[in-house]
């Protein structure tokens, strides 16, 4: 009897472990067969010249990377100039300035912010940037550099806000009063002390920012431009990386193809090496060793008091405005979609019979649904045992926690569209389905779901697992009897979270589960979800008004999945 | 640009307090205080926890304000200034009232820049400048020998006691005419208490002290005045060799002799 309880508590723990190291095997494969996949062009036509060539025309084989590369790192840069500055301000804003009663509000207006699906800041960067653009300046076209930065500025905003806001919330309280202490206004504090002790937190926020920013796809893809030429100007066309890979692959063959995933692989290169800049800020800093200072004599020794600090007040005012501005800029666009979208929304469009001619909605909720209902069987299990694992079976600091951290770090920065490329070649031998789409999105919710499950597991106290050994539970029984059962909230917002993430989701679904408005008759079909077909009705087959529909519905299912996250919060938090 | 002036002193008194009330919403945490601390001299207070001691020294340079519902009334000057005043200029206050608190609180910069933070604060840039006032801060908290060579140091390095004396001459650095110390040392070990004594009694040459402390001992070592709190309300104030060795008040004489508290 003892025997065998022993061996089903080792065979747990291996399978706990075998979750846990999941994240590993899951990069390593994601590297190994872009790889794969793109060595072959990299062969024939050069590391150097793929990477350095100015001439991208594959019907003539002329496969030159750098404008892309140009045009990734310009709007990226661009975007974290804008996006970061914002969120920054809003940060400040929103922890200092905000009063009490909005702080709530505003939070929400991030979260909804960082949950608005890309298509659908591609969309609204279609419909209202590019033509507000083109009039204020009187181009030629809306579309091209300024607008992609201006859009990817947007969208990473609640990353940099959130985190931001994180850090400077976590400033020492007794930096503050010393600086008041000392006489200096509650701006020139803000600004001179709380900003910069929570500089590492504002350097990983912009950091984030920028690997969203390199990553993202959709929402760039309809204002960029699209054309893989050098950019020279505000309202020049581009192409980034991940547009290039977008656009191409759904017909792309042979060396173009394979070029097409190396495009990916610098896209992954890119991105690894921010996740080593990422670790490089965070980790502890030793004393430096800098030269001693050396005063000079001479000092007046008689000094002049005087009040200061315009400058921080106007800084402080800047904060306010700028998070006005957020609030109106997603006033506008949730406005602008509902207004022009709701009218065109009937019962047909929402569950009629599609066809090619007059596309509905019918496909996507039955594709949506198999796609939350599959990635969330896969990856709850994985994620809840890999939680279990990094939290009950390992001692702080553990080498092997490290490892397996930095591997789900790096899993969930990795761009969807990459995603998207490693389920086309890992999942798809027989076909785009809805299973293969899930399988690829099980992938990037798991990071998530880790996270959240790892969280509430670390805020049960250990006086209750005590309390279930001491009677003499085996440890499995009192996770599973005891451990989980308090945790429960953080299984319930890792499906919430995970199910917001799968409705936006767009860029690794296009090649994995299709982007075609059927009705899908079972998981092995193809289908597309709700965010992909925004993304077909916007640039595969324009269709406005089944866009304005779409959008529609889309952020209303955003509202409700925030609605949900809001509600399960607020009830636990009452609870504890 | 607004010169900040310093307070004038008249007839050695530095703060006279007049029938003091102050809340915390509801709850009345300082009953009825009348209170004048000298010039140029240590003024401790005592009490046990929770008799309002603390409250009372952040009242004195409007720390206070930060505490939500914190509501003060009747009349505290400084220099015949009322500095509930709505005309007083909260920097003016706080450059001229200083502050050490219980935990040392340094900046997370170098040595250097915490020191000069409050200067740059108040307008003070040339290098020549900044570098006196560095130089004369630390000589005045004693510790000049000791981080010459270590001036671009981060702070948050040094010892717990180097870290109280560091925020010491960081308060100094802007000249200030009072300085309210928090339980200076009851983080500290003996030998950095010791040092932290030894500064308060040089410094009194210059600065008008007002200190919190549990430490009796600490209080008949360096204080001139001491003032006993309890419940809210200040019970006895004297000299502090009478306060301890005939105190007038029976409360007093149980609270120094460990009777409670």
């Amino acid at each position: 009897m003892v025997k065998s309880e022993n061996k089903s508590e080792k065979a747990a723990k291996i399978v706990f472990i075998t979750a846990a190291c999941f994240s590993i095997v899951a990069v390593f494969a994601i590297v190994l067969f872009i790889f794969a996949s793109a060595f072959p062009a990299l062969q024939e036509i050069g590391t150097f010249k793929f990477l350095f060539g100015s001439k991208w025309f594959p019907k003539q084989d002329e496969y030159g990377l750098l404008p892309m590369i140009v045009a990734t790192l310009l709007v990226t840069v661009s975007a974290l100039l804008i996006g970061g500055a914002f969120g920054i301000f809003t940060a400040i804003f929103v922890v200092y300035f905000c009063p009490k009663k909005l702080k709530g509000f505003f939070n929400q207006i991030i979260v909804l912010l960082a949950g608005i699906p890309s298509i659908i800041y591609g969309f609204f960067g279609m419909i209202v940037l590019s033509p507000a653009l083109k009039s204020l300046f009187n181009a030629e076209s809306g579309n091209g550099l300024l607008a992609s930065a201006l859009i990817l500025g947007l969208m990473i905003l609640p990353t940099v806000t959130s985190l931001t806001k994180n850090a400077l919330e976590s400033v020492p309280r007794s930096y503050s009063e010393g600086s008041l202490a000392l006489g200096a206004s509650r701006e020139q504090t803000i600004f001179r002390i709380d900003l910069p002790a929570a500089k590492t937190g504002v350097l990983s926020a912009l950091t984030l920012g920028a690997g969203r920013a390199i990553g993202e796809t959709m929402a760039v893809l309809v204002v960029c431009g699209n054309s893989a030429a050098f950019p020279d100007g505000l309202f020049s066309p581009i192409r980034p990386l991940t547009v290039n890979i977008v656009n191409e692959m759904g017909y792309a063959m042979g060396l173009h193809r394979q070029a097409l995933f190396a495009t990916g692989l610098v896209l992954l290169v890119f991105i690894f090496l921010l996740n080593g800049f990422l670790a490089f800020i965070k980790r502890e800093k030793k004393e430096k060793d800098e030269a001693n200072r050396t005063l000079v004599g001479g000092g007046a020794g008689e000094y002049i008091y005087k009040v200061r600090g315009m400058g921080s007040k106007i800084l402080s005012v800047v904060s306010c405005l700028i998070a006005a501005v957020v609030v109106l800029v997603l006033g506008i666009l949730i406005g602008y979609i509902l207004v022009n979208g709701l009218p065109e929304i009937s019962l047909d469009f929402l569950f009629g019979k599609p066809t090619y001619k007059t596309p509905t909605l019918l496909g996507a909720f039955v594709s949506t649904g198999w796609i939350i209902l599959l990635s969330l069987l896969i990856a709850i299990p994985l994620g809840v045992g890999a939680a279990i694992f990094l939290v009950e079976y390992t001692k702080p600091g553990s080498k092997l926690v490290k490892v397996i951290r930095v591997f789900i770090d790096t899993l969930s920065g990795i761009p969807s569209i990459v995603f998207g490329l490693f389920g086309m070649i890992a999942f798809c031998a027989g076909g785009k389905s809805l299973f293969a789409g899930a399988l690829t999105l099980s992938l990037m919710i798991l990071p998530t779901v880790i996270r959240s499950v790892e969280e509430s597991l670390l805020a049960v106290q250990n006086s209750v697992r005590e309390g279930s050994l001491a009677l003499g539970a085996t440890k499995v029984r009192t996770i599973f009897k005891v451990v989980l059962p308090s945790a429960l909230s953080g299984v319930v917002t890792a499906i919430i979270l995970s199910v917001g993430r799968i409705v936006s989701e767009s860029a690794a679904l296009i090649f994995t589960a299709g982007s075609l408005p059927m009705v899908p008759s079972s998981p092995l079909d193809s289908g597309s979800t709700f965010a992909v077909l925004m993304y077909n009705f916007t640039a595969e087959n324009p269709n406005m008004e089944a866009a304005y529909a779409t959008a529609t519905v889309l952020l209303m299912l955003v509202f409700l999945v925030n609605l949900a996250a809001y509600f399960c919060e607020k009830k636990w938090k009452k609870n504890k | 640009m607004k010169t900040i002036e310093q307070f004038k002193f008249e007839n050695k008194i530095a703060v006279e307090i007049r029938e003091m009330d102050l809340f915390y919403g509801n709850f009345q945490a300082l009953k009825k205080i009348n209170m004048t601390i000298p010039e140029n001299r240590i003024t401790a207070m005592i009490g046990p926890s929770g008799c309002g001691k603390s409250t009372l020294l952040k009242s004195l340079n409007r720390m206070n304000d930060l505490v939500e519902g914190c509501r003060v009334e009747g009349v505290i000057q400084i220099g015949g200034q009322n500095i509930y005043d709505k005309a007083m200029n909260l920097s003016m206050l706080r450059k001229n009232v200083g502050m050490v608190f219980q935990r040392p609180n340094p900046f997370a910069m170098s040595v250097y820049d915490n020191i000069v933070y409050g200067p740059r604060t108040f307008g003070i840039k040339k290098k020549a400048d900044l570098d006196e006032i560095v130089e004369r801060s630390l000589k005045g908290a004693a510790m000049w020998e000791e981080l010459k060579d270590r001036l671009n140091k981060s702070a948050l390095g040094l010892s717990g006691g180097q870290q109280q004396r560091l925020c010491i001459a960081r308060a100094l650095a802007v000249e200030p005419q009072i300085l309210l110390m928090d339980e200076p040392t009851s983080a500290l070990d003996p030998i950095s208490t010791g040092k932290i004594e030894e500064l308060c009694t040089e410094l009194k040459k210059d600065v008008t002290i007002v200190m919190v402390t549990h430490n009796m001992q600490q209080a008949t070592r360096i204080s001139d005045k001491t003032a006993f709190f309890l419940l809210g309300e200040m019970v006895e104030m004297g000299d502090t060799h009478k306060i301890f060795s005939m105190p007038e008040n029976k409360k007093t004489e149980d609270y120094i002799t460990g009777r409670f508290g």
